[in-house]
This record gives C-alpha cells, structure tokens and sequence, in this order.
C-alpha cells in the first residue's frame, strides 16, 4: 500500500480564486437543448461555472492566489524556497509554469521551482510533496500551487463536458514545524490501465498536429469514469483512516473533489459518511479539476471552523485523470489563514482584494 | 456473486427506475433504443444501482453492448443476483 505519515509540517494558509466570468448553465439551453441542458444540470449539480477570459491562465489565477495569500500571511518572497505548480493547463510546454510563476512572485533564486503534471488528484499529492521537502530538511518556507483551467480543454460541441467545467488557481503555504505537531497521514495511486478514460489525444508529442480536430480536445468516457471512481474511492477512504487509526467521525469534513454531484452522492452513501461533513461547492464553480478541492476547503471550511473555534482535521480526497487517485489528512489550526476571491481578467500584477468575498480567520 | 437476489419484476422496477421510463414500457424484449431515457445518464443510473444493490460492476464496455432490458437480466443472472 501506498501510504506515508508525515510530521514536521503545517499549512499555514490557503488562498483559493476563480475567474470573474461567471456563466448560467441552463442560460445555454439554445445550444445544447433546454431538457438536455436541465438534465446534465440535475444530475451533476452544476448551475454556474466561472471560466476563464481569452489570454487568462491557470498562472495568472495561481500568481494572483499566491500573492493574496503571501500579503495575508505577511510572507516577504525572499523566505519561500520551494515552489510546487500541479497542472495540466500550463502556459508552456517549456518553461515550467513553476519558472514562470517564480519570475512573476519576485522569488529567490535559491528556490526550488517545479511543475507536477496532474489532474483531479493533484491537490493531496501536491501538498505531500511539499511535506516531503519541509521533512527533508533545508527549507522553511514552500507554496504549493494548484491550478487549472479545465473550461478550455473542452469542445463547444461536447455538452456533457462543456457544462461540467469550471476553472480555478490556488495557492497553499506550508512551512516547517520543528516541533513535529501533526501527524498527517497520505495515501497516493495510479492505475495507468485507464489512461484513455480521460484524455486528450493531441497537441502533445505523440500527436503534435492531430488531423483530427477533436483530439485537441478532452474525452471522457463517463461510465468508465464513474466505475473507477466507485471502485477506487471508498477503499481510498476506508484504508486511510485505518492507516491513521482514526474512525469516520474523527474527522470533521471529507473535502471531495468536486466531480458530478450524483457520483459524490453515490460514494457519500455507499461510505456511509454523515453528509453534513461532506460539503459541496459545485453549484457555482463547477468541477474545476483539482484545485476544486482546495476552493471547497476555502469556501466551505472557513464558516465551519469560524462555529466551531478549534482546530479541523480533514480528509482531502482527489480522484480522475491518470487514473490517480490521492488522499490527505491534515490539520488546519485555528491560525491558518483560509480566503478566497475572484480573479480579474487581466493577467495579475497586483491584486486587489474584494472584502465580499473574502473569508479569513 | 451477489448475496442479494432480485426477481424479474423488480429487475425490471428497478430499471424504469434508473431509466425514468413507465414501468409499462420496460419489459424483457423492449430494445435500448425504444427508452429515451437509457442514455449516457441512464447508463451511470443502472451502474450505481447495481453497484449499491448488488455489489456488481457493470462496466463502460459491457454497458454499451447492452442492446435492450434482456441483457441487463441476462447480467443479473450471470452475477447470482436474479431469482428464478
């Protein structure tokens, strides 16, 4: 099995952003169909999507993120030395998006920068790596990036993807705990079998001109995802609170990646977890790969730890492309910063922050 | 196999379920293509339901060849969870 404990660490802050477009779903109905349209909006639970602009990337969301939270913790640049970018959206093939980013953030040349190509299990393999470093020792500081802009993989044509993407930067700080604290506990699988379940075929080396059009864009094979998932998932979450000892009621939120409303229904029944620990954020950012993990654990935990007044311990769970799937228990104590905001059109110099949406400790 | 076992009528209850059709109009020899809602959706509806009731997989590949309601029965016998 392919589970690891790591102490030595503590996320410091999460800063979440989506785009300013905002778009209805069941206002696209003269395209696709109103019923058609009704009823993937039914099924996979999402009515609104922010996408991203013409020229907006997923380093220009993840840049924007870093810098909010960077100002929020009060983290001068020069004291990062590690710089993670997990994506599949990156602005180049060459250079990293992790390089372009350190350029726009002003960061140190003795800082590590590096991209990590993954999808929708990308958030707890992110944050692991970043453990990892921090546990190795020599660094202090690292931010981890996520960020993905899964709206331009898409073909107009399809529908069933269309309507089901959002996009999405984040930026997680995590800084070394000499003292130990928690012990977070990580789970990381691959299944390469099922790589054609999600893919897009051209663009890359093996296809770089496809004659086909549609290679440029994603495919999915919705059953095949979904079998995955049902098959993979609850195994993931039943040996990982068995590795850290813990029961499910141990936990206070089981953050999903934000998939298709009714295959996270379907995996919160048959895990048999309390639904109010399981919170949904794709009505109004859609499955926006994997940084819809980290914007569910900015929008969603923030009011819940505010009630409760104590430190969380969640399970972050990430699951799709590759296929990979990952999990996470970490803690966030009370000082963790947790905000989230939207990202203007323009590529981010400096941002400005909108107090409206903005959720802080 | 499956430890839970159905008989025809709710193999096929439980179909118009997933397929949001009449129950009138699901029977043993009614084709894939005379049920509107036996679609992509419909196909993730009958994999869950299988999956929950039964324990069973369903997959992508044998889901598609299913061409209409006997072969979802002839799958639910081949996996013990058809009643005679």
């Amino acid at each position: 099995m392919s589970f690891s404990r790591l102490d030595g660490f503590r996320i410091a802050g999460v800063s979440t952003v989506v785009p300013s477009a905002q778009l209805d779903n069941l206002a696209l109905g003269d395209r696709y169909g109103a019923d058609d349209v009704r009823k993937v909006v039914s099924m996979a639970g999402v009515r609104h999507r922010h996408v991203v602009a013409e020229g907006q990337t997923s380093v220009d969301l993840c840049t924007d993120a870093a810098h909010r939270l960077l100002e929020a913790l009060g983290w001068a640049p020069d004291t990062i030395t590690g710089l993670i970018m997990v994506t599949q959206s990156p602005d180049h093939f060459l250079p990293s998006s992790a390089c372009v980013v350190h350029g726009r953030l002003g960061l140190a040349v003795g800082c590590a920068a590096f991209d990590v190509g993954l999808g929708c299990s990308g958030y707890p393999y992110g944050l692991y790596l970043a453990a990892t470093m921090l546990k190795g020792g020599g660094h202090q500081r690292i931010l981890m990036l996520n960020g993905d802009t899964p709206s331009r993989f898409t073909s107009p044509d399809d529908h069933a993807t269309t309507l089901l993407f959002g996009d999405a930067g984040s930026a997680t700080a995590l800084e070394a705990e000499p003292a130990g604290g928690f012990a977070s506990h990580f789970g990381l699988f691959s299944d390469g079998a099922g790589a054609e379940a999600l893919i897009m075929k051209g663009g890359g080396f093996r296809d770089r001109f496809p004659a086909d059009p549609r290679d440029l864009y994603v495919r999915m094979d919705g059953a095949g995802v979904f079998n995955f998932t049902i098959k993979r998932v609850p195994p993931l979450i039943q040996d990982t609170l068995a590795v850290a000892e813990l029961g499910v009621a141990d936990l206070d939120a089981y953050i999903f990646h934000q998939s298709n409303r009714f295959i996270m229904k379907h995996l919160i029944k048959k895990c048999g977890l309390p639904e109010d620990r399981v919170p949904f954020t794709l009505e109004d950012t859609g499955n926006c790969g994997g940084p819809s993990v980290p914007v569910t654990l900015t929008r969603a935990l923030a009011e819940r730890r505010g009630a409760l007044a104590r430190d969380l311990r969640v399970m972050l769970l990430g699951y799709g492309v590759g296929l990979s799937w990952a999990s996470a228990i970490v803690q966030l104590d009370a000082q963790a910063v947790l905000m989230h905001g939207v990202s203007a059109a323009a590529p981010s110099t400096a941002p400005t922050l909108d107090p409206q949406t903005e959720s802080q400790p | 196999m499956s430890q839970h076992r159905i008989n025809v009528d709710e193999a096929l209850a439980m179909m118009a379920d997933a397929f949001n059709e009449p129950l009138a109009n699901v029977r043993p020899d009614t084709a894939r293509d005379s049920i509107p809602g036996w679609d992509s959706m419909g196909a993730l509806m009958l994999i869950a339901e299988l999956d929950e009731r039964f324990g069973i997989e369903l997959s992508a590949e044998v889901s598609r060849q299913m061409r209409s309601v006997q072969h979802v029965l002839d799958f639910l016998a081949q996996h013990g969870a058809l009643s005679a």
